[in-house]
């Protein structure tokens, strides 16, 4: 197939226009502050951003989720550097090096080194993004409704993968974020259902205001229950860029971690925080001097990083293509995008190509803003950190309540939101995963309205969802997704349990010298 | 935790016996043999499913994870409770207040709540949180908050 360089070249063309630009800079400057905010993760940070997209065109709200995107994957490292808590699950990894490498007096170096992993991470994954679009593009075949419903089967299938420590939990969740898209009036025959008599309710549950309230108020009422300053490594932050040896010495891992990262991110289901680990474990493992990590090796940190930032580009592939994220923070960008009016999935690659190469070129763009703002900020964003959480939390509880509000002014919807949050905070207390909901909502709808409508043109015989071959392989994928899912979960489990441990060894080293109060 | 999947199981039974109780009610489609009811019933079936599963582990002592039971007099509970208690006093004030004087109140009994007990940061970090929040959303995105009390003054 042709490359088709016309376009793509348009299509950054088009986002060099100073209103995209501006939010590309918005969005990355905020993404990299949410990052950084202890207690504020990613995927909470663009739920609650998401509002301020509401008024602006599709392509410009766009730009500035993709800046939100990269940049709260960077900003994780910050707080991961500098006080030993990972801004998102994806920067954990880097906590095992950046931290003792600050507490060596190396905070800079650390920094800076994050900041270019990620750059270089981003780049390779928004290039191979770029470049596997055609291939893409050329399987946008003719999608219907049989097509569609298996998509949506697969993509659900994918819960297995991101549902935490229990399977029927996971199971659970899903199920019940699926009865939960079926309120409100019936895709064919326009019945209400479940509405309790509620106008309100005849659309069934708002998304937004719901999407906050699971991943944004349950986390501020989870957080108020902590208590305790952190403390910041005081050290200097006078590096910018990293030295031209310690780019040297790390290449070879930002090649292999990058090519890790995107391929990882490709895959449907895979989160970032995964790609980091492997793409950690394997830069250990290919190490000379394995010994060194955990006490600060560069070369883990950047590896980690650029994983990261790789996967980040890399899983807009399967979002964009399939409709299916691959962890918590794509998933509520997806659902930007559906609040947009843009519904990801191959007819998007077949219809508006144009669009998804304007993704691309703000992904790219977005990468260079994070290099640039994440220079000239270095000493800001070290402050992020230490904002009094006394302040910090209740607020980001009133911007839940005004996000959810803003987009309807229905104050029916901060009683969504109010709903949700409580619900999801129970429910992370008691171990279920959020996630499962969130997909259930996006790809639920989807799943019915298109069984439904294969129901009406074969006139109610079931045959037809074993009539079509592209339909039928969907379906074996996502009972294969399942399987492996299963059987890979024991080993992941295994894996986290390793890396706790690991985690609180060096939480204790850091005790014995009383210089963290912690108290859960 | 295992008393917990066990109430965890009952509220996903209970959920999903009244899905279906509500899903029988709903009229049914002689042409597509499937109508409103089907995708409900058929999800709520599986609720159920999962939640006995649940529930059978629970009673197998197979339940996974630990969790800290509830304890009245642990402040960090104390602290969630009552948040959760403000934040709806906050959600309902809301509209017959209006966003600016209801979120300035939220936000000083928050902070001082959290142990903020500064009266210079009690009194300026919350009127400036919440004019800037609302200035940002009523005058650069020209989305609106709900006026209550003040509506005849901004």
């Amino acid at each position: 197939m042709d490359f088709n360089w016309d376009l793509l070249i348009s299509s950054y063309a088009a986002v060099f226009n100073f209103d995209i630009l501006l939010m590309i800079v918005i969005g990355t400057t905020a993404g990299i502050a949410g990052g950084a905010l202890p207690g504020l993760t990613a995927t909470m940070g663009i739920a609650l951003l998401v509002p301020l997209t509401f008024g602006r065109p599709p392509v410009e709200s766009i730009a500035m989720l993709m800046g939100i995107y990269c940049g709260a994957m960077y900003g994780g490292a910050i707080s991961a550097i500098l006080i030993r808590t990972p801004g998102t699950p994806a920067a954990a990894a880097t906590v095992m090096e950046g931290y003792p490498m600050a507490r060596r007096g190396e905070a800079g170096r650390a920094m800076a080194m994050a900041l270019f992993a990620s750059f270089f991470g981003g780049v390779f994954g928004a290039l191979v993004m770029t470049f596997a679009s055609p291939i893409i593009s050329s399987f946008a075949l003719e999608f219907g409704p049989v097509e569609y419903f298996a998509l949506a089967i697969f993509g659900l299938s994918v819960v297995v993968s991101i549902s935490g420590r229990s399977l029927i939990k996971g199971m659970m969740a899903a199920f019940f974020g699926l009865l939960i898209c079926t309120m409100g009036f019936d895709p064919i025959s326009g019945f209400p259902r479940y509405t309790f008599g509620l106008v309100e309710m005849m659309e069934g549950p708002p998304f937004i205001p719901t999407l906050i309230g699971l991943f944004a108020v349950a986390e501020v009422f989870n957080e108020v229950q902590k208590s305790g300053q952190v403390k910041q490594i005081k050290a200097k932050l006078d590096q910018y860029l990293p030295s031209w040896s310690d780019i040297k010495y790390c290449f070879k891992e930002l090649i292999r971690s990058s090519v890790i990262g995107s391929f990882m991110g490709a895959i449907p289901g895979v989160g970032c925080d995964i790609a980091a680990f492997i793409a950690y474990g394997e830069a250990k493992r290919a190490s000379k001097r394995p010994e060194e990590y955990g006490n600060g090796a560069i070369e883990g940190l950047a590896a980690s990083e650029c994983a990261n930032n790789a996967c980040s580009c890399g899983s807009m592939i399967p979002l964009l293509s399939l409709g299916v994220p691959g962890d918590a923070a794509t998933a509520v960008l997806l659902g930007a995008f559906v609040i947009q009016g843009l519904q990801p999935g191959p007819m998007m690659y077949k219809d508006n190509i144009d669009i998804v190469y304007q993704i691309l070129a703000s992904i790219m763009l977005a990468q260079f803003a994070m290099q640039i703002i994440g220079m000239a900020g270095i000493q800001l964003f070290a402050r992020v950190v230490l904002v009094d959480r006394k302040i910090l939390t209740p607020t980001i509880f009133v911007l839940c309540m005004v996000g959810a509000y803003a987009m309807r002014s229905n104050i029916f919807d901060v009683y969504t939101t109010l709903f949700f949050g409580i619900t999801g905070y129970m429910m992370m207390r008691y171990d279920f995963p959020l996630s499962p909901i969130l997909l259930a909502m996006i790809l639920g709808p989807m799943a019915e309205a298109n069984l439904r409508r294969a129901m009406v043109i074969s006139s109610g015989d079931p045959a037809i969802l074993v009539s079509r071959p592209l339909a039928v392989i969907l379906m074996v994928l996502a009972v294969l997704s399942m399987i492996f899912a299963v059987r890979g979960h024991r080993k992941v489990e295994a894996r986290l349990a390793a890396l706790g441990e690991q985690l609180a060894n060096i939480t204790e080293g850091e005790d014995e010298e009383g210089e963290e109060e912690k108290e859960d | 935790m295992k008393k917990a999947d066990i109430i965890a199981g009952i509220i996903g039974i209970l959920i999903g016996t009244y899905a279906i109780v509500e899903g029988t009610r709903m009229p049914t489609d002689a042409i597509m043999k499937i109508g409103p009811s089907f995708f409900p019933i058929l999800l709520a079936s599986f609720l159920i499913l999962f939640s006995v599963i649940l529930i059978l582990n629970a009673f197998l002592g197979r339940s996974k994870g630990e969790v800290t039971p509830w304890n009245i007099a642990d402040k960090g509970v104390q602290r969630g409770l009552i948040t959760l208690i403000a934040g709806t006093v906050y959600c309902v004030l809301m509209a017959p207040l209006g966003f600016i004087i209801s979120s300035i109140l939220f936000l000083v009994y928050m902070m001082w709540m959290l142990g903020n007990r500064k009266p210079l940061t009690l009194a300026t970090a919350p009127p400036i949180i919440t004019i800037s929040t609302w200035l940002l959303f009523e005058k650069v995105l020209n989305l609106s908050l709900p006026p209550g009390l003040l509506e005849n003054l901004i």
